[in-house]
């Protein structure tokens, strides 16, 4: 295998003095989706935000492409790497067409070239350009904005996404349905992800491996079936409570609520 | 009534442009000062307590008083207009910067976060985000210090700096309600116009709710 497309080499997070995320060492893939698995303040986003610089290490290094992230100019590596978060973030005075032509733009390609990008990232994404590119993203549904969040992360044709959370403020249904199209889109353009979240049935459906944190800490990495079969006591809580919501009223419920 | 606007009408005209020039020069300077300085504040919070409690004197200071103080000021003092739209500008100062400052940092934390991850500089920043996002924020700032300074200016006449507080003086001087109103009513309405207008263009740049 060859170098990872992103490092964490013996990386602490300190802030105010206290240890929120390491000493953690972890590898992510070329082209694979890694998903950063664990309840609130796990120090999965921490562990998101020093792969972008938007939060820096206290000690070790991050590595990207197997350069340290101190060593990139910010704004090169930022614009190397696609980022979505929960609430996408769309500039809400932006129409579609200039949210998703942002970063083509700043990085100076000609008018026609963007308004091609604009289209095709649209029409990856499952949006009629026609129909959404003068839409403003509060004439969109959360759906919607989400996958034109994912469309704009991606029209720079970056080799990294980082998603934080990018489904969680969504309705079961739509949620579903975005994911669903999220699959889609990265069979079609396959780039490094890493992906955070609390949602269990979201990292199965979504990841090749599983990276599972828990105060601060890696508690391992696990491929699907890794996760699906390990004996680990936290994993298997993970487990239960992701079939657990499978169950319906009148199951058999393992000791859960009478 | 009538007669008395026929008689003055000329005059009510003038007194009413010098004071839309003392307004308008006042908030002009205020504007091209406080919004820069308010932007300042947002990269430098230490210097937030000293230059806010510093615009909170000014605006302490009874106007009479700050006219008073700028007399004696070189250059300044030399003619009563600049003296009136120095302290029509210094008062102008608080809403304008409070105002940026907080149209600024009260841009959704999730839209700034998404900007620098996508790698904005802290100038494309500033001006693709968070100046297009507080406008309407900077500009009720400006809509109340216009609205002050249109009050505050009838006070200049007091040094001579001319408006429409010359008819308010000497309708005191001479007891004479017309002459009070001949100026009042035109401030009046000059601050109400002032009001709906950049109560609108503070409406219309209000970016939409997702």
């Amino acid at each position: 295998m060859g170098e990872p497309a992103i490092a964490f080499r013996g990386v602490t997070y300190r802030a105010q003095g206290r240890v929120l995320l390491g000493p953690l060492d972890l590898e992510v893939r070329p082209w694979e989706t890694l998903v950063l698995l664990g309840r609130s303040g796990s120090g999965k986003t921490t562990a998101l935000k020093l792969i972008n610089r938007l939060l820096e290490e206290s000690e070790g290094a991050v590595l990207v492409n197997g350069r340290p992230t101190r060593e990139w100019d910010v704004i090169t590596l930022r614009r190397h790497i696609g980022y979505v978060i929960q609430e996408t973030g769309l500039f809400p005075h932006y129409s579609v067409e200039r949210n998703v032509g942002l970063i083509p733009r700043l990085l100076g390609k000609p008018e026609p070239e963007i308004r091609e990008r604009v289209d095709s990232m649209l029409r990856l994404v499952d949006l009629d350009p026609q129909e959404f590119r003068r839409r403003y993203p509060h004439q969109l549904s959360g759906g919607q904005r989400q996958r034109v969040g994912v469309a704009r992360a991606l029209a720079g044709d970056p080799e990294i996404l980082l998603m934080d959370e990018p489904f969680g403020a969504l309705d079961p249904l739509s949620r579903a349905e975005v994911q669903r199209q999220f699959l889609e889109v990265q069979k079609r353009v396959r780039k490094t992800t890493v992906l955070v979240t609390h949602d269990v049935g979201e990292a199965l459906l979504l990841a090749n491996r599983i990276a599972l944190l828990e105060g601060g800490k890696l508690l391992g990495i696990y491929s699907l079936p890794e996760f699906l079969e390990s004996s680990d006591k936290t994993v298997a809580a993970y487990r239960a409570a992701w079939s657990g919501n499978l169950q319906f009223p009148g199951d058999d419920c393992h000791g859960g609520i009478p | 009534m009538v007669e008395f606007l026929r008689i003055h009408r000329v005059e009510i005209a003038t007194l009413t442009l010098e004071h839309v020039w003392l307004v308008a020069a006042s908030m002009g300077i205020a504007v091209l000062i406080g919004v820069p300085a308010g932007i300042l504040l947002t990269r430098k919070p230490r210097l937030r307590e000293p230059v806010i409690g510093g615009a909170n004197i000014i605006e302490t200071i009874p106007s009479l008083a700050l006219f008073g103080f700028l007399l004696p000021a070189p250059w300044l003092g030399a003619r009563a207009d600049r003296i009136a739209i120095t302290a029509l500008a210094l008062y102008a100062l608080l809403p304008i910067v409070r105002n940026t400052y907080v149209g600024i940092t009260g841009v959704d934390p999730g839209v700034r976060e998404a900007a620098r991850g996508m790698g904005l500089t802290s100038r494309q920043m500033l001006w693709q985000v968070e100046l297009p996002l507080s406008m309407s924020v900077i500009l009720a700032g400006i809509r109340t210090a216009t609205v002050l300074s249109i009050g505050i200016a009838t006070i200049a006449a007091a040094i001579g700096a001319g408006g429409l507080g010359e008819f308010i003086f000497r309708g005191l001087a001479m007891v004479n309600d017309s002459l009070i109103l001949a100026g009042a009513i035109p401030a009046a309405i000059l601050a109400l116009a002032a009001d709906l207008g950049l109560g609108w263009l503070e409406a219309r740049l209000r970016p939409p709710r997702t």
